[in-house]
């Protein structure tokens, strides 16, 4: 249990009397890529939110060992924890590079050289619209540039919220040939999609989530060829 | 009327203006950081001119004691709302920055003040007992409040307003003050006399605004600043602490209202109460910028300035009537070109 990442047992939370996530347990291995996927509304967003300290929780949380649960944002981000949320939340009115500089804040100018150049080696596409506008951006690249914003802080998690959210199919494949590429480098991955292909294509081990609670879990390749999983999540199967 | 009194009320206007500048560029960066609408930022400029008045009297200006006194609110609320995690590093080093650092400005003043004084320290003195009040306003009102809406901060900061009008009587007494000019003497330039005091308000400005710039544009600080402007979440995702990036918005805000402060005590007679309709002037050239862009503002005060030299000019028991009713239109025209702003989504 020490080994883990990431440890989650009986966490909730709740929008008011709406409980969106209920008594979710959840482990994740260092080195790994984790997947969530579940139906819209299941609750994928609200749990990532909990994690990363932008929406109140209950129940036990550690990352690495260390309690989350009196932790504010910073100090999680300060622990290697970092969210790419569904919505980006960039810096939509400065540069591509302001942005990407931003993501390093707390680690200081030696990082924020050596960051850019990884993450321009890793984007080209970044690299080009340096100067550009956010907000100028197409989906594609602002998914980009978010996952890129995120790499920049140098985290040991990476929660990535519905990254393929809106693309097209060729940036799609694009982005998950990026996740696997980011864990052979040694950062672990929490993914969330509803693109539950892609998903367990890339993941070690997945959970699904319905209606706020985890209702299956096991390696990807197993949950795969789970006929429930195929009927609801991956369009297989269909009417018996 | 002719050239001369045109050219005479628009370099007037332009002078009022830049201090307006200012003051309204302080306003869009405390908003856009923290989304408090700074309404005591006329009483810190008060406070500046009067505490420049104080030194060049050779008196301790109230603002020394002013701030110990902050201080001690800051270690007393800090005390009451964090209970854990009290122990001797935590007061010391509270008593250090909160207390002892204001006591130790005290007793400069109380030593340099009778001995009157260069004006370059005095100003010196002035903006450093003004701008920590900045994050200390912040800490005491709006950083317990940070997540509130906008109207809540606003009441907030209504609130404050009063208390340091008040605060500001008990510490400087009724009596208005004028300073003297940076630099004595007129200078011929074509037809025009140009006072020196208004090259220094200009120049000084100038100066101000281009730092300003500078530091948004180039130094991560300000990117960081800029960056919880543009999206607070985003920000903090990426581990940029909101409530320093909060009380480093507050002291911006109170030096340049200090320094606005010192500069218009030799254009005006200040008292305790002269900051709010000073400061409500930037505002309206905040607002007609929609709170959002500094260019815009700079612009709409060197307007407002105009507008009101020319006004006291022409009907002068009209001229604050005619500034405010300024507002009225512009508030009528943004609310028919933007379209409303979602701040409250979230
Ligand atoms: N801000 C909110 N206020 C109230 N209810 C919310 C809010 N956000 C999400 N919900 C509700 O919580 C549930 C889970 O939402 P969410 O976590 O966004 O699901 P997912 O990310 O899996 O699509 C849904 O029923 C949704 O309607
Ligand atoms: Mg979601």
């Amino acid at each position: 249990m020490s080994a883990s990442l990431l440890n989650l047992s009986n966490v909730s939370a709740a929008y008011g009397k709406i409980e969106a996530v209920r008594q979710v347990s959840l482990e994740m291995q260092p080195g790994s890529i984790v997947t969530v996927i579940g139906a819209n509304g299941a609750g994928k967003t609200t749990l990532l939110n909990a994690i990363m300290g932008v929406q109140p929780a209950t129940g036990d949380m550690y990352f690495a060992g260390e309690d989350l649960s009196q932790m504010q944002i910073e100090a999680r981000v300060a622990n290697g924890l970092c969210l790419v949320p569904e919505r980006r939340e960039l810096f939509s009115s400065m540069s591509v590079e302001d942005n990407l500089i931003l993501g390093a804040y707390r680690l200081g100018a030696r990082a924020i050289a050596t960051g850019l150049e990884e993450v321009f080696g890793r984007f080209a596409r970044l690299k080009e619209r340096r100067r550009q506008i956010a907000g100028t951006l197409s989906g594609g690249e602002r998914q980009m540039l978010a996952m890129g914003r995120a790499l920049m802080g140098q985290p040991r998690l990476l929660m990535l919220d519905e990254p393929s959210l809106g693309l097209a199919p060729r940036i799609v494949k694009d982005i998950f040939t990026i996740i696997t590429d980011l864990r052979s480098s040694g950062v672990s991955i929490l993914l969330v999609e509803q693109n539950a292909r892609a998903a367990l294509h890339v993941a070690d081990y997945a959970y699904v989530m319905e209606l706020g609670e985890i209702t299956m879990q096991g390696h990807a390749s197993q949950l795969s060829a789970d006929p429930r999983v195929m009927e609801s999540y991956l369009g297989l199967g269909g009417h018996g | 009327m002719n050239t001369t009194i045109s050219l005479f009320l628009l370099q007037d206007g332009v002078i009022n203006g830049a201090i307006y500048a200012l003051l309204g560029v302080t306003l869009v960066l405390i908003f856009a950081v923290t989304r408090v609408i700074f309404v005591p930022q006329g009483e810190l400029a008060a406070w500046g001119a009067l505490t420049l008045a104080a030194f060049e009297a050779g008196h301790v200006p109230g603002t020394a004691p002013l701030l110990v006194l902050l201080g001690l609110c800051c270690v007393f609320s800090d005390m009451l709302r964090q209970r854990r995690g009290l122990n001797g590093k935590w007061f010391i080093e509270r008593g250090l920055r909160d207390i002892a650092g204001p006591l130790a400005l005290w007793a400069l003043c109380i030593w340099l003040a009778p001995q009157k004084p260069a004006l370059w320290l005095s100003v010196a003195l002035t903006v450093s007992l003004i701008i920590p009040m900045g994050p200390m306003i912040y800490r005491l009102a709006f950083a317990p409040i940070a997540d509130a809406s906008v109207l809540t901060l606003f009441i907030a900061a209504i609130g404050v307003h009063f208390a340091f009008t008040g605060t500001g009587l008990l510490f400087f007494g009724a009596e208005g003050s004028r300073t003297t000019a940076f630099i004595a003497g007129v200078f011929p330039i074509g037809v025009l006399m140009v006072k020196g005091q208004s090259l220094v308000v200009l120049g000084l400005t100038i100066v101000s605004l281009i730092g300003l710039y500078i530091f948004f544009d180039k130094t991560l600080r300000g990117k960081a600043l800029r960056a919880t402007a543009v999206n607070r979440l985003g920000a903090r995702l990426v581990g940029i602490p909101t409530q320093s990036t909060g009380r480093f918005a507050f002291a911006l805000g109170a030096g340049l209202a200090a320094l606005s402060g010192t500069m218009i005590g030799s254009l005006t007679t200040i008292s305790y109460d002269s900051g709010f309709i000073i400061s409500l002037k930037g505002f309206v050239a905040a607002i007609a910028a929609g709170l959002a862009s500094y260019p815009l503002t700079v612009l709409a005060a060197l307007g407002v300035g105009i507008l009101e030299s020319f006004s006291a000019f022409f009907a002068s028991a009209f001229k604050e009537v005619i500034v405010f009713s300024l507002i009225i239109p512009m508030l009528v025209w943004r609310s028919l070109v933007v379209r409303h702003s979602d701040e409250e989504d979230e």
